[in-house]
């Protein structure tokens, strides 16, 4: 069997969290958080490493650098023990530490997947916006390291865009709109930066792309800080855990939140919720109450003034100056299919909000127009696409992908790589519209 | 982590987290591939809560190792004594995999801890599995038995299109591995491995470890067989395996051990590519350090067109420079 015919490894390592797994499956086989504990005790020469150093870090442990852990493990280590250190190797969606990148592969290779690298095709994610040297980087990595037989490199919004559009056709009974144009607007929300991105006929326009400078970390911050204000007893290392943990369960976006106060004075009983846990150091359990952070939370992208004083646009009009920014006779197409992707996505009525306040936005203007040319422009339809894999959409997009007969021809092979360098890696099809 | 460990974590978790979540659930279908080719495909449907379809299919076998009804000498015995009435084998297999069996969930133990051992176990199905006819001839080592088919070669599944040769003996079992890589560096890493191996047996610590010789030539043992299945570029890895090392709780570390010996070469050449990476990057970076302390200040900061100003970046901010 050659590595064709087995299944491709998608790999999608966000700042957050990274999803793995087969192609052909449809959700990931794991998905961990991205860091690594590793025992630092012998890595902490700052001058050249000197033949010394190596023969005492062998005499001290024989394989020292084994010693490291990645996802949950290495989280649940690090508190268990203080001989490990925690590192993300992925900052904002790039990768800036390529040491710590390379032992969370491995492992994740290895341990988790458990499959040998040499024998599949590999099909790994990018942020739309990161450098052509860091996916020179990942190749180089891929290829000497893993001899992977294949690499490609993809760009995120892509295939949260195809992700969508599977999933519509899986539960729609109508074949009327199953050319998949791969038009739209990919809004992806995750750990950390949240960027809009619009995708023409299945390539990114590059210059229209916007970033929103708060994500799910954040969301997390802001309501471990409401809580905190309001004086509840939080164990402070716990703190932005149980507030992650707050978010995910409790959190929902509100449509107005003046009514949405009203609402929470009026039936506290129906709208305050309690959470009970022990705390960690003294083994004494407590309660806190959760009231307003519920739909304060998420609202930070409706009004991020509310959050932080350096940032007052909101993300339904960031997504509007993306779509203007982008040609006239795409923006049409663009409004009509805001596709949603990434975690932070998933709070409750979050899409019919945002297709509310953008659609506010655009009738505005299109009022305006009327009123000024005397014109009776057809009205923009606003549709902001939701779907339950939200959070793992662009690994689903990925396994599609990947599953796809064609994809190994598009694939790096290592035979460019032995030929050309690890130069190949550096364009991405999709800014160059190949397909 | 040093050694490869035996249960597949994927299907472990999925054994458990049905276990756990009881009647309520949605449907699983995944296929997983593990490394030599093992393929595993689970599934589950909310028609049928209590019961959960396993199919594993192994790597083709070369043509000196036999195979039983395509699974290897003693398999179905193992299966069965290692998991009793909570696996049943359907016969035939499912399309395209050499093995299907179907686990019943209602039969397993209440117990937590007897449960999860269970559990483990039905996720370590390919030791099981690959590892029945070695199992076989290291119990015989351990009971000090005349095995039946003592002084004869034996060879057995290790990767597809290879296979790894046993020869027994009364009071102790030598086992050759071909070692093939693809890549040359990964073959002049391995060499050098496996010589370290061979090496490190020396020092004291270790006197009670199987014995463990590397040649590149073929060892003696091997007199009998084809030329084909003794082209190894990396050499022939002899271990020679006595009766202490199999007795009780050791024969199925053992049996796994040797099973995944490629593996767990090929693991670790990779690691230490990796470790070498990490040394190339450190010096790489200090190497920029020392230019830049050549240069002047004032060559570092240099003054963009419209009076703003950019310190030259290091190695080490590449990454996060866009924002």
């Amino acid at each position: 069997m050659d590595a064709t015919a087995r299944p491709a490894i998608v790999i999608d390592n966000g700042t957050g969290y990274s999803k793995l797994g087969f192609s052909g499956n449809s959700e990931p086989s794991f998905t961990l958080p991205t860091v690594v504990a590793a025992n630092e005790s012998f890595l902490d020469q700052t001058e050249l490493l000197s033949s010394s150093n190596w023969i005492a870090q062998y005499n001290a442990g024989i394989m020292a650098d084994l010693d490291f852990f990645i996802g949950d493990e290495a989280l649940s280590r690090f508190r268990s023990s203080g001989l490990y250190t925690l590192r993300s190797p992925i900052r904002h969606g790039q990768v800036h530490d390529w040491d710590t990148m390379e032992r969370f592969w491995q492992q994740c290779i290895f341990n988790y997947l458990r499959c040998n690298p040499e024998e599949h095709y590999f099909l790994l994610t990018d942020s739309p916006v990161s450098t052509p040297e860091s996916r020179e980087c990942t190749g180089e990595i891929m290829f000497e390291t893993f001899n992977v037989p294949g690499l490609y490199i993809s760009v995120q919004s892509v295939l949260s865009l195809s992700a969508g559009y599977a999933y519509l056709k899986s539960i729609s009974d109508d074949d009327s709109d199953t050319t998949s144009d791969m038009t739209g607007v990919v809004v992806d929300i995750g750990d950390g930066a949240p960027q809009v991105v619009p995708v023409v006929n299945g390539y990114v326009i590059g210059s229209s792309i916007k970033s929103f400078p708060f994500s799910g970390s954040d969301v997390t911050q802001f309501v471990s800080q409401l809580l905190q204000e309001r004086g509840e007893l939080l164990p402070p290392e716990d703190s932005l855990d149980i507030s992650r943990k707050v978010k995910e369960m409790y959190c929902y976006t509100c449509s107005d939140i003046v009514k949405e106060f009203k609402k929470h004075d009026k039936k506290p009983d129906k709208y305050i919720k309690h959470w009970t846990a022990v705390k960690p150091k003294t083994g004494v359990p407590y309660t806190i109450d959760i009231g307003y952070e519920r739909f304060l939370g998420p609202e930070i992208f409706f009004n991020p003034e509310i959050y932080s004083a350096d940032f007052s646009t909101p993300l339904p009009e960031l997504i509007d100056n993306c779509v203007q920014s982008a040609p006239i006779d795409t923006r049409r197409a663009l409004y009509k299919n805001i596709v949603l992707s990434g975690g932070s996505t998933m709070f409750k009525d979050f899409h019919k909000r945002l297709q509310n306040d953008i659609k506010k936005i655009v009738d505005e203007r299109v009022a305006a127009t009327n009123a000024r040319h005397r014109v009776e422009v057809k009205p923009i339809e606003v549709n902001v696409v939701a779907h339950p894999i939200q959070s793992y959409a662009v690994w689903f997009g990925g396994s599609v992908a990947a599953s796809n007969p064609e994809f190994f021809e598009f694939c790096h092979t290592k035979e460019e790589y032995e030929e050309h360098g690890a130069s190949i890696c550096r364009t991405s099809p999709v800014f160059k519209g190949m397909y | 982590m040093i050694l490869l460990q035996s249960p597949s974590r994927f299907l472990l978790r999925i054994l458990q987290d049905r276990v756990i979540s009881g009647e309520k659930g949605m449907d699983i279908d995944c296929h997983t591939v593990e490394f030599d080719d093992v393929r595993y495909h689970i599934q589950f449907s909310m028609r049928n809560p209590k019961v959960m379809v396993l199919s594993v299919a192994l790597p083709l076998p070369p043509p000196e190792a036999i195979l039983y009804d395509g699974l290897p000498l003693g398999a179905i015995e193992a299966i069965k004594t290692a998991y009793g009435p909570v696996v049943q084998i359907l016969d035939p297999p499912k399309d395209g995999f050499d093995l299907t069996m179907k686990i019943n969930l209602t039969k397993l133990p209440p117990d937590e801890e007897q449960r999860n051992s269970i559990l483990t176990q039905i996720a370590s199905i390919r030791e099981v599995v690959l590892g029945a006819p070695l199992k076989l001839l290291l119990k015989h080592l351990a009971s000090r038995a005349v095995a039946p088919n003592v002084d004869k070669l034996v060879a057995l599944v290790h990767r597809p299109n290879e296979s790894f040769f046993l020869a027994p003996q009364a009071d102790k079992v030598t086992i050759v591995y071909p070692m093939r890589f693809q890549d040359s560096i990964d073959i002049v890493l391995a060499t050098s491995f496996l010589q370290e191996f061979v090496e490190a047996r020396r020092t004291a610590a270790l006197n009670n470890v199987p014995s463990c010789m590397w040649s590149p030539a073929p060892p003696l043992e091997l007199k009998g067989v084809s030329a084909d299945a003794l082209n190894a570029n990396a050499g022939f890895v002899t271990f020679v395996v006595y009766p202490r090392h199999v007795e009780g709780k050791k024969l199925d570390r053992t049996v796994w051990n040797l099973l995944t010996f490629h593996a767990y070469v090929s693991y670790h050449v990779k690691c230490s590519e990796g470790f070498m990476h990490t040394r190339m990057r450190r010096r790489v970076e200090s190497l920029i350090q020392a230019l830049d302390r050549a240069k002047s200040d004032a060559e570092k900061l240099k003054k963009l067109v419209n009076g703003g100003s950019f310190k030259r970046l290091s190695l080490k901010n590449e990454g996060d420079s866009r924002f």
